[in-house]
């Protein structure tokens, strides 16, 4: 994984279905979603990084009004959620309901996954572990 | 040190709501006029002006604004220059406006704000406002703008116990506040359980926890200290300015419970003017959303830590409350034409410094801080300002 990662490549292989983090080439902290420089020490040395999948969800919300381009899909989760490797991600949270949010908790352990949006675009997304 | 030598001597602002039939360059020339040869300021005085506006390009399909309105009003000619900074355009043109007069530069500059969002579809505008987040990676999986301050609601409920209901009281607050003021968008009070009624824009927000799209302008002129008196009795000293970014990305904050740029920026103004957040009369907040509200007084020192909706709930923050927040009815209910709104913020700021609050008048008005917060919070612009005869 010697490859200079790009943003690009970042969402390409989120749309495979292989989701891949930053990884500083210097201090080694991961991050994503990407950044030009280490928030850790500053370097702009960047690779690929493999992660666990395995995370924490921090925060959510419920999507009801959209906009077009995701209009078919409400009302959908977006949450935030924090690797096990220690940076967090936006993405969608299926497994639960939608109409009943009040059921989620924060803290829960979750697993990466991914969710086809009504356009077949691929999102980057948890469920319940 | 604090600024000196930065003076408000006009400021006016246009009705906000769909005003229909009224072009950007129409409201623009509005509020201009009103700052400027309504208050006795022949335009001529102008030697330079500082325009915030967010996107015209997509919601009117115009660009290089700056010239173009500067040509409407009359003052072609004078260097024009546009501030972008999504929500918190208008108060980035203040600051750049300020450092202007406080390098010596100029004597007399205009500051104005305009956007006009209603001519194109709420679709359209909605999408217009989504690019003031991150496109690539947030924006891409559906996150919305209510969404951003939703998930912030959720982190603020959950760590302070904050609910829906204090969410609720900062919008009857809003609207009992804008229902005597003419300029406004809603004029009407709400009841709290109306608040309530579950539409869900992004839970657990609802569609009377958000502030509206809305078209308007806004305008302030501001002198050196020496030119000031030629205009006014009564000027208002902008005594210190801060300005801060922060990541735009929500999942790169490291707490969601409160927006970094709004402590760091504050911190500035007030080490700026020397002052506190204890000597504070009142607060102009950017409540682009109910629980923006509670996070900026909280993030702006005036509240502690997770006491911004106790001060809500025991009616601090009311026009005769011990610490009055948005005293006109904020951006909730008097509207948010985005690129208008931090003008119109210190144009509130300057009417309630000098008494001219009418109804909405607050009784201790010496000094005030004014917070303005772009997209994601990305960009916090901060503004003490203070009577000049206080």
């Amino acid at each position: 994984m010697s490859e200079t990662p790009t943003v690009d490549q970042y969402l390409k292989n989120i749309e495979e279905g292989h989701f891949k983090a930053y990884k500083c080439a210097d201090c080694g902290m991961i991050i994503a979603p990407p950044s030009g420089t280490c928030y850790g020490c500053g370097s702009s040395n960047m690779e690929w990084a493999e992660v666990s999948g395995k995370g924490k969800l921090i925060s959510f919300t419920v999507i009801h009004i959209a906009p077009d381009a995701f209009v078919e899909e409400v009302p959908y989760f977006v949450a935030i959620v924090e690797l096990e490797e220690g940076t967090c991600v936006s993405a969608r949270l299926t497994g639960f309901d939608p109409l009943k949010p009040e059921e989620v908790k924060l803290g829960i352990p979750l697993t990466l996954t991914y969710e086809k949006g009504q356009s077949g675009k691929t999102y980057l997304a948890f469920k319940p572990a | 040190m604090p600024l000196d030598n930065t003076n408000i001597v006009s400021a006016a602002q246009t009705k906000f709501g769909a005003l229909e039939g009224v072009s950007m360059r129409e409201m623009f020339a509005e509020a201009v006029d009103k700052a400027t040869v309504g208050a006795g300021i022949p335009k001529k005085e102008i030697q330079a002006a500082f325009i915030g506006t967010f996107i015209p390009e997509m919601l009117v399909h115009q660009g290089h604004t700056a010239p173009l309105l500067l040509d409407f009003v009359g003052l072609k000619g004078i260097p024009a220059t546009r501030h972008e900074a999504a929500c918190a355009s208008g108060a980035t043109a203040l600051r750049a406006a300020t450092m202007a007069i406080e390098s010596g530069m100029y004597d007399t500059v205009l500051v104005a704000g305009v956007e006009k969002m209603t001519s194109v579809s709420t679709n359209m505008a909605t999408e217009a406002l989504a690019a003031a987040a991150d496109d690539q990676f947030e924006s891409s999986i559906g996150l919305t703008f209510p969404g951003v301050f939703a998930i912030a609601a959720v982190s603020h409920m959950q760590q302070y116990g904050t609910t829906e209901e204090d969410m609720a009281l900062v919008a009857v607050k809003a609207h009992k506040n804008a229902s005597t003021n003419p300029l406004a968008q809603f004029q009407k009070p709400i009841t709290l359980e109306k608040a309530l009624t579950p539409r869900y824009i992004a839970w657990p927000l609802k569609l009377f926890d958000c502030s509206p799209i809305s078209d308007g302008a806004a305008a302030l002129v501001l002198t050196s200290s020496e030119k000031a008196k030629e205009y006014t009795d009564l000027p208002v000293k902008i005594v210190g300015s801060g300005q801060a970014s922060a990541s735009m990305n929500l999942c790169d904050r490291s707490d969601l419970t409160s927006f970094s740029s709004s402590v760091d920026a504050s911190k500035r103004a007030y080490q700026m003017a020397g002052l506190t957040p204890k000597d504070m009369d009142f607060a102009i907040v950017h409540d682009c959303f109910t629980i923006a509200e509670i996070i900026a007084s909280e993030d702006i020192g005036v509240f502690k830590k997770g006491e911004g909706a106790k001060a809500v709930r025991e009616g601090v923050t009311q026009i005769d409350g011990d610490f009055p927040i948005n005293p006109m009815g904020g951006l909730k209910a008097v509207g948010h034409p985005v690129g208008a709104t931090g003008v119109k913020q210190a144009v509130v700021a300057y009417r309630e410094l000098i008494g001219d609050g009418g109804p909405n008048q607050i009784p201790k008005h010496d000094t005030g801080i004014v917070h303005n917060f772009g997209g994601t919070g990305a960009t916090c612009v901060v503004h003490i300002m203070r009577r000049s005869d206080a």
